[in-house]
C-alpha cells in the first residue's frame, strides 16, 4: 500500500475508534426458520415451483429417466448448447475466448442447491466459461435434485461454503428489469430465460 | 371511576373546536368519569419542537407536567399531543428541574382519549352509551395515534390486525364504515409542514379526500381536531359537503347535530 | 458535493435546497404527480405483499438492525478483518478519506493499465463522490449499464431513485431519449422494445470493456468477500468479461459473518421492489485468473456521521428505497426535488450531516408520519431522526427570522393562560369579522387552498368555567 494510502486507512480506522457509539452484541442467531417451513406447506418441491415461477423461470418436475428428454426439449431449437451437467454433451459451443460466448444459445448446469423461499438456485464454480455463459447465454437451463432443495437462505448458507469458489451466485429466473414505467420486462442483460428441472428424489 | 382524572384539551380545540371538548368531557361523564379540567397549561409544545425549537418549547411543557402532575390520570384530546407528551415529558424532568421526575410519571400517565376508551373502559361500557349514527364514515386515525399510540395495527407492520377506534364506533349503531385504498396514509397536516410545504400538504389531504368520497365516505371521522382541521378546511373551500368529527362527537351522538 | 449535470430550483445563497419550491413546481402537473404518486405506491403495496409471506418478518428486521447495529459498534475491527481476508482471497484493498481520494484511486488504477473503457453498474456511493465526470474529464468513457441509470445518463439527469433511477420518467419521455441518443425509431415507447434496444446497445459495450466498477451490496468480514445484488445481471457481466474490475464501497456496508446474509437476503429485496429476492445475488470471493480486482472503502463523512450520538444509526442502512416508496412527500415531490444522491427520508437524515447549511430544508420536508420507520427493514428510527436534525437547523441559525419570531411569540403566548385567553378570542373574532379575501390572504400559505376553521364564540374553557364552574 502507498504511503497516501497507509494514512488513508489509519485515519479512517482512527475515526472509526473516534466515533465510539455504545457498544451492540451480536446477540442470537438465527437458525432455520420453522416457521418459513411451515408457512411454504408440506412440499419444499410445490414451494419452490412456485417461487421460481413467480421470479419468470419455468420448472419441470420429473424422474431420474426422464431427465434427459426434458433437458433435449428444455434446449431445443438451441443451434450452440454449453453443458456443464453429467451425462449432457456441449453441442457447437464456442471454444476460444469468453467473449465468444456471447452468441451462445443455451448453458446447462446442476446447481448445488435450490431455495423453497425465493426460488433460486445456487451455481458456484472457479470456471470462468460457466461464469460467463451464464450471464451471456440467451437460455439457461439447471438441473437440481429434490434432495437439494431447502427451505429458506439460512438453511441454504448453512449448506453451502461461499468461499469454495471465487464466483457463486442465488439465480432466480431470467434476467429482467421494471426501470421503464416500472413495466416488467424479461431479459434484460442476462438471459431471456431460466429453465428448472427439478429430479424427483 | 376513581377521580383524580383530568382531560387536557390541546390549544387549537380550545379555541377553534369546542363542541369537541364539550363532547368528549360528555362522553366521560355518561360513564362516570369525573375529569377535571385544569387551568394553566394551554398547549403540550408540540408545534415548537416540531418546528426545531424544542428548546423554546421546553417551558410549555414544562409547564404542562406541573398543572398535569397532580392527575392520576392524563386523557389527551388529540393523538398527537399524546404522543409528543409520552415522548418528551420525561426529557424535561431530566434538564435539570428540581422537581423529582413528575415528568416522567406524566408522561406515563398520559393518554389519549380513544386509546382510554378502548383499553381502560372497554368496547362493552362503550356499547352502554347506546349511540346511534346514520351514514358511512371514513375513520382516520392521526398518524402519531396510529404508529406512535398505537391505536391500530400500522399497514406497514407484519403483526396481527386489530384497530381500536373501529371496535369504538363499531359500537354505535347505524355507522358504517367505508373501506379506503389507503386506510392509513398521512393526510397531510404535519403542523408546521401545512403551511412550509402547501403543495405537498394540499395535495396529501386532497388526496385523503379522494380517497375517501371514492368510497363512498358521507363524513370523516378523526382522532385528531389537527388532522380534520386541514382536511376540513380543504373541503369546506372545494364545497365538498364533507362533514367531519371527532370520534367523541359521535360517541356522545352530537355528530351532524350541529 | 454531488457533481450533477443540471440545476435544481434552489434560492437563497449558497446554493440551498428548497425542498418546497421544488416541490410546489412538480405538483404544478397534478396528473404527473398523480402517476408518480401511484407508481411508488404500488411498488410499496408489492413490498407489503411479499413481506406478509415471510412469518417471521418483525423478527427479522429486528435481528438485522441488531446485526448491523453491532458491525457499526465495532467496525474498526471488522474492517480489519475484511481487509485482512480480502487480501488473502486476492483482491486489492484500498482506503479512501473522501470522495476526491476514491475517484483518484479509481482514475490510478484504470491509468496503470491504460483502459478507457468502464462499464459501470449500479453504485450510489459513486453517485456521491461524482466519479462519472472525474473520469470522462480524464478521457475515460464511463457507461452505466444498470438500464434506469443508462437512461438517466443518456439524459443529462441525476437518479430520482436509489433503486429505481428513471422513475420519474415516462415510457415515451424513454422512447424521445433513446430516438435521440440510440437511434431508435421515433415515437417507439414500448418498454420490451426499449429494454431490448438498450440491451442491444449496452451488449456491445460489455464485450468491449477493459474495465468494470460495480457496488457492493454487502462486504463480508468472516472471509473478506463481498455480494453484488442486480437483476439485470449486467454487474455480472462486467466481473465475468473485464479484466479489471473495481468494487467500492461504503464502510457501512461491513456484516460481520456469512450467515448474516441470510437475514439481509431475505428483507432486501422484499423491501425494496416486493420481489423475495433479486435475480442475481453475486458472491466474489476473489478475482477470476488474470483478473486484477480491487475494492475501494470509502469514508466520506461516514466516520462523522458514525460519531453522532443521535445519528448514527442511520449508517445501518442498506440502500432498499422502502423509505422512498412508502413517503407520501417523496411520492408527491420526486426525488429531484431533494436536491441529494440519496434523497428521501434517509437522504434527509443523512445528507445534513454533510452540509446542514446546504440540506437544511430536508428535514423539514416531512409530516413525522413513522411510515419510513416502520417499513425500514433495519429499523432506522428515521422520525426520530427528522426531529432531531430540525433542533440543530434551529440552533444553527438555519432557519429563518420570520419562523423564530413567529415561534417566540407563540410560545410566550401559550405559556401564559389569561394572555393565551385574549389572543385566541382576538383571533376568532378577527376571523369572524374579515371578509372573505382579506381572511384568506392573512391566512397566507394555509389560506391558499383551505378555509380556516369556523371561529365559535367561545373557546371550551369559557364554557368549562360557565357550565363546570371551572377547574376544582
Amino acid at each position: 500500500m502507498s504511503g497516501a494510502e497507509q494514512s488513508a486507512r489509519d485515519a479512517i480506522l482512527s475515526a472509526v475508534r473516534a466515533a465510539r457509539p455504545p457498544v451492540v452484541l451480536r446477540g442470537e442467531s438465527v437458525t432455520s426458520a420453522a416457521r418459513m417451513l411451515g408457512a411454504l406447506g408440506t412440499s419444499l418441491v410445490d414451494a419452490f415451483t412456485g417461487a421460481a415461477i413467480a421470479s419468470g423461470a419455468s420448472v419441470t418436475v420429473c424422474s431420474r429417466d426422464e431427465v434427459g428428454r426434458v433437458i433435449e426439449g428444455a434446449v431445443a431449437g438451441a443451434r450452440s448448447v454449453l453443458s456443464f451437467a453429467d451425462g449432457i454433451p456441449s453441442h457447437h459451443a464456442p471454444t476460444g475466448d469468453l467473449h465468444d460466448l456471447a452468441d451462445l444459445d443455451a448453458l446447462v448446469c446442476e446447481p448445488e442447491l435450490g431455495v423453497a423461499e425465493n426460488g433460486a438456485v445456487w451455481i458456484a464454480s472457479s470456471s470462468d466459461r460457466l461464469r460467463a455463459a451464464l450471464f451471456l447465454a440467451a437460455r439457461v437451463v439447471v438441473v437440481v435434485q429434490e434432495n437439494d432443495l431447502v427451505a429458506d437462505l439460512h438453511a441454504a448458507y448453512a449448506r453451502i461454503d461461499v468461499t469454495a469458489h471465487p464466483f457463486g451466485a442465488f439465480v432466480a429466473g431470467p434476467s429482467k428489469t421494471a426501470d421503464i414505467e416500472q413495466s416488467l420486462v424479461i431479459g434484460a442483460h442476462g438471459p431471456k430465460a431460466l429453465a428448472i428441472v427439478v429430479v424427483r428424489a | 371511576m376513581a377521580s383524580s382524572v383530568a382531560l387536557f384539551v390541546p390549544c387549537y380545540v380550545d379555541q377553534f373546536f369546542p363542541h369537541v371538548a364539550i363532547a368528549a368531557l360528555t362522553v366521560l361523564e355518561r360513564l362516570g368519569i369525573k375529569a377535571d379540567v385544569p387551568e394553566g397549561a394551554a398547549c403540550c409544545g408540540q408545534p415548537a419542537a416540531n418546528a426545531g425549537f424544542a428548546r423554546e418549547g421546553h417551558s410549555t411543557i414544562a409547564r404542562f407536567v406541573d398543572v398535569y402532575a397532580p392527575y392520576e390520570r392524563i386523557i389527551v384530546l388529540s393523538g398527537s399531543c399524546a404522543v409528543h407528551v409520552k415522548q418528551h415529558a420525561g426529557e424535561v424532568a431530566a434538564h435539570g428541574r428540581k422537581v423529582d421526575t413528575a415528568g416522567a410519571g406524566v408522561a406515563e400517565r398520559t393518554t389519549e382519549l380513544c386509546a382510554f376508551l378502548h383499553d381502560v373502559v372497554g368496547v362493552d361500557r362503550i356499547s352502554g352509551l347506546a349511540a346511534t349514527y346514520s351514514g358511512r364514515v371514513a375513520v382516520h386515525i392521526g398518524c402519531h395515534a396510529l404508529r406512535g399510540l398505537g391505536l391500530a395495527r400500522p399497514s406497514e407492520l407484519q403483526v396481527g390486525p386489530f384497530d381500536k377506534v373501529r371496535a369504538l364506533l363499531g359500537a354505535v349503531r347505524g355507522l358504517e364504515f367505508a373501506d379506503l385504498a389507503r386506510p392509513d396514509e398521512c393526510c397531510g397536516f404535519g403542523g408546521t409542514f401545512a403551511v412550509g410545504e402547501p403543495a405537498v400538504s394540499t395535495k396529501m389531504g386532497r388526496d385523503k379526500l379522494r380517497d375517501a368520497t371514492t368510497h363512498g365516505a358521507q363524513a370523516v371521522v378523526s382522532t385528531d381536531m389537527s388532522c380534520l382541521m386541514h382536511l376540513d378546511g380543504l373541503a369546506r373551500r372545494e364545497r365538498m359537503g364533507l362533514p367531519m368529527y371527532h370520534v367523541a362527537e359521535v360517541l356522545a351522538g352530537t355528530a351532524g347535530a350541529r | 458535493m454531488t457533481q450533477r449535470s443540471f440545476e435544481l430550483p434552489v434560492v437563497g445563497a449558497g446554493k440551498r435546497v428548497d425542498h418546497a419550491a421544488a416541490a410546489e413546481a412538480f405538483n404544478a402537473d397534478v396528473a404527473r404527480t398523480d402517476w408518480h404518486d401511484a407508481s411508488l405506491w404500488f411498488v410499496r403495496e408489492k413490498r407489503d405483499r411479499a413481506a406478509s409471506a415471510v412469518p417471521d418478518w418483525e423478527a427479522l428486521r429486528e435481528r438485522a438492525s441488531t446485526i448491523k447495529e453491532h458491525a457499526l459498534t465495532h467496525l474498526d475491527v471488522y474492517l480489519m478483518q475484511f481487509e485482512e481476508n480480502a487480501t488473502r482471497n486476492g483482491m486489492q484493498v484500498h482506503w479512501a478519506r473522501d470522495a476526491d481520494e476514491h475517484n483518484r484511486i479509481v482514475h490510478r488504477i484504470l491509468a496503470a493499465a491504460d483502459a478507457r473503457k468502464l462499464v459501470k453498474s449500479k453504485s450510489m456511493l459513486t453517485e456521491e463522490c461524482g466519479l462519472n465526470p472525474y473520469l470522462e474529464e480524464r478521457g475515460i468513457e464511463v457507461v452505466d449499464t444498470d438500464l434506469g441509470e443508462r437512461i438517466v445518463q443518456l439524459r443529462g439527469e441525476g437518479p430520482s431513485h436509489i433503486v429505481m433511477p428513471a422513475i420519474h420518467l415516462r415510457k415515451e419521455e424513454v422512447g424521445e431519449t433513446f430516438h435521440d441518443k440510440l437511434g431508435t425509431p421515433a415515437g417507439m415507447a414500448d418498454p420490451n422494445a426499449l429494454a431490448g434496444a438498450a440491451r442491444e446497445h449496452l451488449r456491445k459495450r460489455f464485450l468491449a470493456a477493459d474495465c468494470t466498477l460495480t457496488g457492493i451490496n454487502f462486504a463480508i468480514a468472516e472471509t473478506g468477500g463481498f455480494v453484488v445484488c442486480t437483476n439485470e445481471g449486467n454487474a455480472d457481466l462486467g466481473m465475468a468479461l473485464a479484466p479489471i474490475h473495481i468494487a467500492s464501497v461504503g464502510i457501512e456496508k461491513i456484516i460481520p459473518r456469512v450467515e448474516d446474509l441470510g437475514v439481509f437476503l431475505r428483507l432486501l429485496a422484499r423491501s425494496a421492489t416486493g420481489q423475495a429476492v433479486t435475480a442475481y445475488s453475486t458472491h466474489i470471493h476473489g478475482p477470476r485468473p488474470g483478473q486484477a480486482l480491487h475494492v475501494v472503502l470509502v469514508d466520506n463523512g461516514r466516520t462523522r456521521q458514525l460519531a453522532r450520538e443521535e445519528f448514527w444509526r442511520s449508517l445501518k442502512c442498506i440502500r432498499c428505497g422502502a423509505c422512498m416508496n412508502t413517503c407520501p412527500i417523496y411520492r408527491r415531490s420526486g426525488g429531484h426535488s431533494y436536491g441529494s444522491t440519496v434523497p428521501g427520508p434517509i437522504g434527509s437524515v443523512l445528507t445534513p450531516g454533510l452540509d446542514l447549511d446546504r440540506y437544511a430544508s430536508l428535514p423539514f420536508a416531512s409530516t413525522l408520519c413513522g411510515s419510513c420507520t416502520a417499513v425500514c427493514p433495519v429499523k432506522i428510527d428515521l422520525d426520530a431522526q427528522l426531529f432531531r436534525w430540525r433542533q440543530h437547523v434551529v440552533e444553527s441559525g438555519k432557519v429563518s427570522l420570520v419562523k423564530q419570531v413567529a415561534i417566540g411569540g407563540s410560545t410566550a403566548v401559550l405559556d401564559r393562560p389569561r394572555l393565551f385567553r385574549v389572543a385566541g378570542a382576538l383571533v376568532r373574532f378577527g376571523l369572524r369579522l374579515l371578509p372573505e379575501p382579506l381572511a384568506r390572504r392573512a391566512a397566507g400559505a394555509w389560506g391558499r387552498t383551505r378555509e380556516a376553521p369556523v371561529p365559535p364564540r367561545e373557546s371550551f374553557r369559557a364554557w368549562y368555567r360557565k357550565h363546570r364552574g371551572g377547574s376544582t
